[in-house]
């Protein structure tokens, strides 16, 4: 297999990752990129003819729960879900969460806008 | 009283015969730390107000005699990885993008820690986002191996074991993707565990690759790790991954650990390919070929082990993984793609937003058109994220890209799962897994940062655990041989089957003593 990574595609991976690279550390990161991806080409000689590819940890299983709403107290300081048992009630303030957004305004998170 | 070589059982000892006070020893920690942690740089920041009024709850409790007299973690000083959420508490997980964020709840452990009254000194150093083997991709500041501060104490959890070697902390937690426990605690001469997949709640940790991440204990011996590994443990309704497991892990006799078998992978000692990359992958220097092999030291002291398990009549036998060789390459590719989703949520809106700093330099994108809210993911990210998160959030972004997804990732996983079978296979023949932690003790700092491909080589024993979602423990290596020079520590790996951590404490237990 071919090295499928240059410049171009780079710059592509780069807009999808919405990451801004700087123009000096281009040149490296490709470089090893380039390294990285040559070094997978050896699962090439791996046989996995009717493998089940492993997506998870120990217990591949479906963990189900009900799909129900999780209801915040009118003092905010709790959250109450029905689906939590007691003990694992979290003392989660929606505030806590809130002052963390650079941004917001009554409560809300504040965003630039989408459409110009 | 000497705090440094204070562990769990024996700080306990010494607080309910009251040789000391929770208020006057944490502040003696506090002490300490101030003095040593400026060579060190263990910790990104400490607790001090919150941590010393935990200690006074505590003495008062003692006075009035309220507490569990069986609870070994009540009022035991110790440190944080800082990728694991303490309410209210700073939590970079190592990265600017995370500079000014605190966290807005406990993560799993830390409540089940509260609960038990243990108490929290600060949050230590680690790789951005846990990504690196050796600490030196901390945005903040660089850690140094108390052993021999030009060398590098391991990572990703570099902060917890240099602490817990320092003594500047009794015990310490941090989290294991491909060896970021094991690996450190090896370099430092600690303990460190990495459980099942499943055996502790993830909820509160900052994800890196959450099909492979595992909170576990840095200690200062094994029997410290099983305490707090049986106090973080268990099922939580907040993970799904979780598991509800009933495996006692405590009271095994001698009888029992003599009985289990121990398997030594072949790949593992004998066949040099494993350390060595492969030769026409191309652009690769040659000192990195030559540099990648078992180190003469670490070869040393496991034969050394090994010898002295064998004294005890524990019966060893020759097991064989062959998949072991494609693990780094199988990791490289599931991690970073993984890691490209978890991280895609910093943004720079929802969470705290860094200033804006360096402005004027305009990226490859000068040219295009962006929106006023393009510009701020593209700015923070830029910013934010250092060379090697930028590195795995790309590469993931590729092999997870229309027209690469089959080649990379569905192969990686399936690779993944030939890996797991030929674990599942040696289990049936032994209990037990004996091998290296790392190919080689503590490099120098600075010596790999610029390779990332020899950086990732220090992880190849490791990393097969966690694809194999297995536990892992890393045990300082109690050497007789006088040849090193410097002596730096080098740990040995047990892996266990799945939620058999008993197993390996087991083991490791009674190497501590007899190897004393």
């Amino acid at each position: 297999m071919a090295v499928p990574i240059n410049k171009k595609t780079l710059k592509y991976l780069a807009e999808l990752s919405r990451i801004e690279l700087k123009k000096e550390s281009e040149e490296k990161l490709l470089k090893d990129l380039q390294k990285i991806l040559a070094y997978f080409e050896e699962l090439e000689s791996v046989d996995t003819e009717n493998i089940e590819p492993m997506t998870g940890g120990t217990i591949e299983k479906n963990i189900f729960r009900e799909d129900a709403l999780t209801q915040i107290n009118a003092d905010n300081t709790q959250i109450n879900a029905d689906n939590i048992s007691e003990n694992q009630r979290k003392n989660l303030r929606k505030s806590a969460i809130t002052e963390q957004f650079p941004e917001e305004e009554n409560g809300f998170l504040k965003v630039p806008a989408v459409f110009e | 009283m000497n705090i440094r070589n204070l562990t769990i059982k024996k700080f306990h000892e010494g607080l309910i015969n009251k040789e000391f006070s929770a208020f006057e020893i944490t502040k003696a920690f506090f002490d300490y730390i101030k003095e040593k942690d400026q060579e060190i740089d263990a910790y990104l920041y400490l607790m001090e107000d919150l941590a010393l009024s935990q200690a006074n709850k505590i003495d008062v409790e003692i006075a009035s005699q309220s507490f569990k007299i069986s609870n070994y973690l009540f009022g035991v000083p110790l440190a944080i990885k800082d990728n694991i959420l303490i309410e209210g508490e700073p939590t970079t997980a190592g990265s600017k993008i995370l500079e000014n964020y605190r966290a807005a709840y406990d993560a799993t452990v830390i409540k089940k820690l509260k609960e038990v009254g243990a108490i929290f000194l600060g949050k230590t150093n680690l790789d951005e986002f846990a990504m690196g083997s050796s600490t030196e991709n901390s945005a903040f500041k660089i850690t140094k191996n108390p052993h021999d501060l030009e060398r590098v104490p391991g990572g990703s959890s570099g902060g917890s074991a240099a602490a817990v070697a320092a003594g500047m902390a009794v015990a310490a937690l941090g989290s294991d993707t491909g060896g970021s426990i094991r690996q450190p605690a090896s370099f430092c001469g600690v303990v460190g565990l990495k459980p099942t997949y499943g055996a502790v709640s993830r909820y509160g940790l900052i994800a890196m690759a959450s099909s492979l991440d595992q909170i576990g204990p840095i200690t200062k011996t094994v029997e410290d790790a099983r305490i707090l590994f049986e106090a973080i443990k268990g099922k939580d309704e907040l993970d799904a991954t979780s598991v509800n497991f009933q495996f006692p892990i405590s009271n095994f006799q001698w009888e029992d650990i003599r009985k289990l078998k121990i398997g030594l992978p072949k790949e593992y000692f004998y066949n040099t390919d494993l350390y060595r990359l492969n030769t026409d992958s191309g652009g690769l220097n040659v000192d990195l070929r030559r540099n990648s092999g078992l180190d003469k030291e670490v070869e040393k002291a496991m034969e050394e082990t090994i010898k002295l398990l064998k004294s005890l009549k524990i019966e060893f036998k020759e097991i064989s993984l062959p998949h072991t060789k494609y693990a780094l390459s199988c990791y490289y590719i599931i991690m970073p793609a993984e890691a490209s989703a978890n991280l895609a949520r910093y943004d720079g809106i929802r969470y705290a937003r860094i200033p804006r700093g360096s402005q004027t330099k305009h990226g490859s994108f000068a040219d295009q058109r962006k929106s006023a809210l393009e510009e701020i993911y593209f700015r923070q990210r830029g910013e934010g994220f250092g060379p090697e998160v930028k590195r795995r959030i790309i590469l993931g972004t590729f092999v997870l890209s229309a027209g690469y997804y089959d080649a990379y990732y569905t192969k990686a996983q399936k690779v993944r799962r030939l890996i797991k079978n030929d674990f599942d296979k040696a289990f049936e023949e032994v209990d037990v897994i004996l091998t290296p932690v790392s190919p080689t003790p503590a490099f120098k700092i600075g010596e790999k940062i610029d390779d990332p491909l020899s950086m990732y080589l220090s992880d190849i024993f490791t990393i097969p655990v966690n694809l194999a979602g297995l536990p892992g423990i890393s045990i300082p290596i109690n050497s007789k041989l006088k040849t090193q020079n410097p002596k730096l520590p080098i740990g040995f790996q047990l892996i266990g089957k799945p939620f058999h951590e008993a197993d390996i404490l087991g083991i490791g237990e009674y190497y501590e003593k007899i190897s004393e």
